[in-house]
């Protein structure tokens, strides 16, 4: 910064210089055009997946309109296969493979199932939770929603010499096993960290269509929907909760300012709410609807402190950081009844 | 529409084409390429390109009314309005929250607590480079540095999507000429193009999202659980990252410019060589530097009011440049303290007796633009202070892997190794056939991609100012 004269800094004339290969505009439509066609006989299929990935709306609609011929271009040569062989070790992904939702097998019970003890909250029947169970490490996990609180709650755990491993898949939903499956995400994550504990806040892109149990696919929402989305969570739910010392942390989705986003939610909450009951001895369920929308009345802010503060960010889904403050307080109060921990450090 | 994405990869060479087959006419083209640009733009959300048309139309009329107008007060003016009303608008978006919230934090701290109107206001991207492209349109205006341009001229200018979410900051002076005629279709920079898309691609995706999501965000998320020398490696890693992050965007929206048969000014120069602060800001974001140079630090009179007003005028306008980068008091006293420093600086020159070895003066100021970044870096100042604490406890280093520590000393070494080498490679790579080049850009794009997790590539960081 400051000299105080007006020399030419920008450089404006820098490509002006003798060795700076000049060419006709078309060389440069040419090239760009080789490039794309070298990426779509190599990674055409991307195309299409990036259009499954986008909202609904035109600009999805052009994308996925190119990206039939570009899938039907990469799968027609072996190209596409060679790229991903020698760019395999590239991959910043954890790997994946065990777990899928569409190897589970979801059993058609003709018998009455049996009431188990696992199924009840020692909470929920008047007994006195231990909250002596040791926690080493906690897992935070979910969609988008899951941060900020993910690191909130690890700055609060991490001084009590708890490690908090934040993984947030941004993006994904359980309803969208194209873009990831959750059933293998959560086999990979018991495989890699062995978490005591796991949080999990996911809901922000649910919704999508889903493979049904005796094939097709189900759309949002209703009873089908929702029983193939409870046998997701109730897989993911079953991962994460190895041996009876095991606890999980799910918190529900508070309304959001969009109509049709809050259907959505409503469903998910139930469907967790249906998938948790065989284990309720171990699942914990958060109740973010009455802290952030209490009645299901969407509000950008609240009184924390005496202060009205803002909650939500400015797309009417996510929490803000303080909003984020208030839904670990509500995790780490649960969390104190089962573990060896103190809610209220900051 | 973010640049490394499938989106703006079918968006990008359809564009290109039609806009050099209707470049020699130029009516049509300038209203292709505005529509091009406001698709590109409205991508991310549609209703902020009323915003973008807003202020075109705002600040057109305010050029043309400058144009007119016989006396200088009056232009003077007119200037006033017009600015007034673009950083009200930027105000309106960008630091509404923030003084609703600290003023009401004073309020309650004197006994006069009552409710404001808090509003969480979606904050559009980009919207800090074009209002500070606007301004400068109606400055240069009123300084005789540009002419008054069309209405469809100043949307172009205002809206072409290479540097429209992200900068460089284009002046209007710079710009508009470019329009004035076709561009000529014979003399493109194609090498130089495409080696700076490929640059910046490697930059952004290969290694400033890599060091972000292996060793500084977790880092800075919670500063708490981590040992003196990951933090150290986290404090360069981030000045590592932010610069691959954002002159990584610059590359490619330079090369994306070139290959339309447009130029934009340099907006990085080896900022991490620098040997003092004032170098630094003349070598990082050089293009915000010119601004607020030209737009705010010379006319409150520079350095030509004596030694006292210089200062404050340093002060001045580094904090105010803080707070460009963001609404929060993070950002603000980190431009305070560049402020500072650059004072310090001033006041120092030829005080000291012999100047230090170059080596010792960048050591000094290579890790105190660290330490400043750092503030910048946090959430918040209890994160900071955190942060700084957690500094002196020692433990283990747990983050060392041999790719992130590698991709930081690249990263830092590259800036420090002699020019010429380097320079001699770039315009040998630059004089390649395009078609070697496109391959190379392919290449790039499938290696880089390769890295990319499953939720995508994170937005550029300097989306959010």
């Amino acid at each position: 910064m400051p000299p105080s004269t007006h020399a030419d800094d920008s450089e404006m004339s820098r490509f002006d210089r003798p060795e700076v290969r000049k060419l006709s505009a078309w060389w440069a439509v040419a090239a760009i055009s080789i490039t794309a066609a070298l990426l779509v006989v190599f990674s055409g299929g991307s195309v299409k997946k990036q259009a499954e990935e986008l909202r609904p709306g035109i600009g999805r609609d052009i994308i996925a309109a190119v990206g039939e011929p570009t899938k039907w271009i990469a799968d027609a040569t072996p190209l596409a296969r060679v790229q991903a062989d020698i760019t395999d070790g590239l991959s910043s992904e954890t790997e994946l493979d065990e777990g899928a939702f569409a190897d589970a097998a979801v059993g058609s019970a003709d018998e009455i199932p049996p009431v188990t003890p696992s199924s009840f909250d020692p909470a929920a029947i008047g007994l006195n939770p231990s909250g002596d169970l040791k926690l080493d490490k906690l897992l935070v996990t979910g969609d988008s929603m899951s941060t900020p609180m993910d690191a909130v709650l690890a700055r609060r755990l991490s001084p009590q010499g708890v490690e908090v491993v934040r993984d947030p898949k941004l993006g994904s939903a359980i309803s969208d096993d194209e873009f990831l499956d959750w059933g293998q995400v959560s086999s990979a994550q018991v495989r890699d960290e062995d978490p005591d504990a796991v949080v999990m806040l996911i809901g922000a892109g649910e919704g999508l269509p889903m493979e049904a149990p005796g094939g097709g696919e189900v759309e949002c929402c209703n009873p089908e929907y929702a029983a193939v989305y409870a046998n997701r969570v109730r897989q993911i739910m079953q991962t994460y909760l190895g041996d009876p010392d095991k606890r999980l942390y799910w918190l529900s989705v508070p309304r959001s300012r969009n109509d049709r986003q809050w259907e959505i939610s409503q469903l998910v909450n139930e469907s967790v709410r249906v998938a948790a009951v065989p284990w309720l001895s171990q699942i914990r369920l958060i109740d973010l609807v009455s802290i952030f929308t209490p009645g299901g009345v969407y509000r950008d802010s609240m009184e924390i402190d005496g202060r009205d503060t803002i909650v939500r960010d400015s797309d009417g889904l996510h929490l803000t950081e303080a909003g984020a403050e208030l839904a670990a307080d509500a995790v780490l109060e649960r969390m104190a009844q089962d573990f060896a921990i103190d809610a209220e450090s900051e | 529409m973010l640049f490394p994405t499938v989106e703006f990869a079918v968006f990008f060479p359809i564009v290109l084409f039609i806009s050099w087959a209707l470049m020699s006419r130029q009516a049509l083209w300038k209203v292709f390429i505005i529509a091009a640009s406001y698709v590109f733009y409205g991508a991310a959300d549609p209703k902020f390109c009323f915003l973008l048309a807003g202020i075109t139309i705002g600040n057109q009329i305010a050029a043309q009314a400058i144009a007119r107008a016989e006396d200088a007060k009056r232009r003077q003016w007119i200037v006033r309005v017009a600015v007034t009303l673009d950083l009200l608008t930027l105000g309106l978006f960008k630091y509404y929250g923030f003084f609703t919230e600290e003023v009401g934090n004073v309020l309650d701290s004197i006994g006069l607590g009552m409710p404001l109107p808090l509003l969480e206001v979606a904050l559009p991207i980009g919207i800090s480079f074009y209002t500070f492209q606007a301004i400068t349109y109606v400055v240069d205006v009123k300084r005789g540095d540009a002419e008054p341009a069309s209405l469809v001229d100043a949307a172009v200018y205002l809206s072409f999507f290479p540097h429209l979410v992200a900068g460089p900051i284009v002046r209007a002076s710079e710009f508009l000429p470019q329009l004035k005629a076709p561009r000529d279709p014979n003399r493109v920079a194609v090498g130089a193009g495409i080696s700076l898309i490929a640059l910046g691609l490697i930059k952004k995706v290969a290694i400033a999202d890599s060091l972000a999501r292996e060793l500084v965000d977790p880092v800075f998320a919670v500063p708490q659980a981590y040992g003196t020398p990951d933090l150290v490696l986290a404090a360069y890693g981030w000045v590592a990252q932010v610069y691959c992050d954002f002159s990584g965007y610059t590359d490619i929206a330079i090369g994306l410019a070139l290959l339309m048969g447009f130029v934009f000014p340099q907006n990085f120069n080896n900022p991490l060589r620098s040997q003092s602060f004032r170098e630094f800001w003349r070598r990082w974001h050089m293009t915000l530097s010119r601004f607020v140079r030209d737009y705010i630090y010379i006319p409150l009179g520079g350095s030509r009011r004596g030694t006292v007003r210089n200062y404050f005028n340093l002060l001045f306008t580094m904090t105010l440049m803080g707070l460009w980068h963001g609404a929060a008091w993070t950002t603000t006293l980190w431009g305070t303290y560049n402020g500072v420093m650059m004072s310090i600086e001033h006041w120092s020159r030829g005080r000291l007796g012999r100047p230090f070895p170059a080596w010792v003066r960048w050591f000094v100021a290579i890790n105190l633009i660290t330490a400043g970044l750092v503030l910048f870096r946090s959430t918040d100042l209890s994160q900071f202070g955190v942060f700084v604490e957690q500094l002196f406890t020692g433990g283990e280093a747990t983050l060392w892997a041999w790719p992130i520590v590698l991709a930081v000393v690249v990263v830092y070494g590259f800036q420090l190794l002699p020019h010429r080498p380097l320079q001699r490679a770039q315009v040998w790579i630059e004089q390649r056939n395009p078609v070697a080049l496109a391959f190379g850009l392919a290449a790039v794009i499938l290696f880089v991609g390769a890295t990319v997790p499953s939720q995508g590539v994170p937005p550029f960081i300097y989306f959010q100012f």
